[in-house]
């Protein structure tokens, strides 16, 4: 294999596994290949085929609104998340005045209802859908909330 | 003018509507699903609400979160982009109940040119010819085959309230018609809630022209020329072009007013699209009118000079068209091809995955929307669309040649893409030549030249 046809292969092992720099030495052959992006780590070369294995930055991937199947919990391990079924305004309390449903150290079980989120006009009561004390209140009263967000977390109860 | 619109949709078209919104000075709304959560054209909107899971009907088809997303927003309108609720009159009836404006035409007009049968009748009403076929809904499988017999197989079954190429079957003689019915009714039934169909006859060597139509809500209504639709597969477009190569300054001038005439006679405002088939003893044929912005306006765009994601701002608003018919000019020559994600050598299955790669072609005359880009991953819950490539140029020989060059360029790596596809399709005689019809494709699919 000419060194032409070396080098074509170093790329597609670099391309195959993400690398953002390869360094390596065969015989009399030295050959040193960095992706045009700026390095995470500063790279090393040893003599032998070595190669550094420096993160590829995709800035893309990174962007923070990406979704994962099963968010994890912000805080602590195993706390609960209460998100919300629905886009609409966030209620902590059943009518203007009233005592709010839920406040921080409030037991709560599958059934309890935790807040209300208006959409279209209707006033919909949303279920804790889980047992344990809430330890924080992530939205505020009159707040406009999408589907999916996090609006309480629940320290599940013993048991 | 509105301070804020909300873009019911996603992907290039989301981008496309946010793009015109902002040269304006107008707010943007975006809405995604899950899914589409870290899709990079949603940083560029003013806000972006997240509306729910993956699947259409939770999501881009569930009308109560869109409205609610636009009420917690504080919108004053809707951009329903193409596909999802753009012809859903529904939708339209409960955003005009809500106060807050559609931007397309008003849910009535929609009603009317969504049931595809009544359009037909209309569009006879104001003299412009259709496809021989039923004078309504199929009543039966007799009136079926009586019709089948009249007007001479092959025969074309169409749901009523179908539409954009689906829920369509061919049947060349009666044990298929048979067939093609029951089985054209339930898929009429499970994608368009309505078992309803109507016959039409199959033309041969037909082609696809679908004229633009802009109407204000002031009664003024121009058109903005033809679309030659005719390289597709499967009903699906892929390469769609202006001037169209097959159809002369005569016909030309017949398709167009008839395509004025029926979009004033139904009161239509708003764009809209009228499509026709035109045979080669040049009879045209009215099929439908599509009641909103079409994948394809940019082609429109790139020879007229016209923005039609404004105009439709500005019609909504209220505004008078301030484009006059004889005001209007064409120039040169434009064609779009559809770049989806799927692989052409395994009968176009669609391929989703992440793009590795994303160089997308430029210089004079090109122009790529797309929502894509490297990182960007193509999930299998929406069509499989990542961009529209555009080229525009003062003749078709220099659009094809800039076709050539702009494919050329244009990599896309990490899932199987329609590029390949395309470079080979346009070197073909008959494609060069702008001699095909709505069958070329498959024609060449079939023989094995593609």
């Amino acid at each position: 294999m000419d060194a032409v046809e070396r080098v074509r292969k170093l790329i597609e092992i670099m391309a195959a596994h993400d690398l953002a720099e390869l360094e390596v030495e065969e015989g009399d052959l030295r050959v040193k290949i960095r992706k045009n992006i700026p390095p995470q780590f500063p790279p090393v070369g040893f003599g032998l085929p070595h190669l550094q294995h420096v993160p590829g930055y995709h800035p893309a991937l990174q962007s923070p609104g990406e979704a994962t199947e099963e968010a994890p919990p912000s805080k602590e391990e195993n706390l609960i998340e209460i998100t919300s079924p629905m886009v609409g305004t966030f209620y902590r309390a059943p009518n203007p005045g009233a005592d709010p449903y839920v406040s921080i150290g409030s037991e709560v079980s599958q059934d309890s209802v935790v807040c209300i989120i208006e959409a279209m006009k209707v006033m919909n009561e949303i279920k804790a859908e889980a047992a344990g004390v809430i330890v924080e209140i992530l939205v505020q009263d009159t707040e406009p909330v999408e589907y999916g967000q996090v609006l309480f977390l629940v320290e599940p109860a013993e048991g | 003018m509105f301070s804020r619109v909300l873009i019911a949709n996603r992907g290039e078209i989301a981008l496309r509507v946010l793009r015109a919104c902002k040269e304006m000075g107008i707010e943007t709304v975006a809405v995604y699903s899950k899914s589409d959560a870290g899709a990079r054209y949603l940083d560029l909107a003013d806000e972006a609400v997240c509306i729910g899971d993956a699947p259409p009907a939770e999501s881009y088809l569930n009308i109560p979160r869109i409205i609610s997303a636009a009420e917690i927003t504080n919108v004053d309108a809707i951009h329903p982009g193409y596909g999802f609720l753009a012809e859903e009159d529904n939708f339209a009836e409960i955003c005009e109940e809500s106060n807050i404006v559609f931007i397309g035409p008003s849910s009535e007009v929609m009603r009317k040119m969504g049931n595809k049968v009544q359009a037909r009748k209309i569009a006879q009403e104001h003299r412009v010819p259709v496809i021989p076929g039923s004078e309504g809904p199929l009543e039966d499988d007799e009136e079926a085959l009586e019709l089948a017999h009249k007007i001479g197989y092959p025969v074309m079954i169409k749901a009523a309230a179908g539409g954009g190429g689906r829920g369509m079957r061919i049947a060349h003689n009666d044990i298929s018609l048979k067939n093609m019915l029951a089985l054209a009714r339930n898929e009429a039934n499970a994608a368009f809630k309505n078992p309803a169909v109507y016959l039409e006859k199959v033309l041969e060597h037909a082609r696809h022209v679908e004229v633009q139509i802009l109407a204000d809500r002031h009664g003024n209504c121009i058109h903005l020329g033809e679309r030659d639709c005719s390289i597709q597969r499967r009903f699906q477009k892929l390469i769609e072009e202006t001037p169209s190569p097959g159809i002369d300054n005569d016909l030309r001038d017949k398709v167009t007013s008839a395509a004025v005439r029926i979009a004033s006679a139904v009161g239509y405002s708003n764009a809209g699209t009228i499509e026709f088939l035109v045979d080669r003893e040049k009879g045209f044929y009215f099929i439908e009118m599509n009641a909103r912005l079409q994948v394809e306006h940019p082609v429109t765009e790139a020879v007229t000079g016209v923005d039609l994601v404004k105009e439709q701002l500005r019609i909504a608003a209220g505004e008078k068209l301030t484009l006059q018919q004889k005001r209007v000019e064409f120039h040169g020559v434009a064609i779009e091809c559809r770049i989806n994600a799927e692989n052409p050598s395994d009968s176009f299955r669609t391929s989703p995955g992440t793009i590795t790669e994303f160089i997308v072609p430029g210089g004079p005359g090109v122009r790529v929307d797309t929502h894509a880009h490297a990182g960007y991953e193509v999930k299998p819950h929406y069509d499989s669309m990542i961009a529209k490539l555009i080229v525009h140029q003062p003749t078709r020989r220099e659009a094809l040649a800039c076709l050539r060059r702009a494919l050329g360029e244009f990599v896309v790596e990490g899932i199987h893409s329609s590029v390949p596809f395309y470079r080979e399709l346009i070197q073909h005689g008959g494609y060069v030549s702008g001699e095909f019809d709505v069958r070329f494709v498959e024609n060449l699919i079939e023989s094995g030249s593609l």
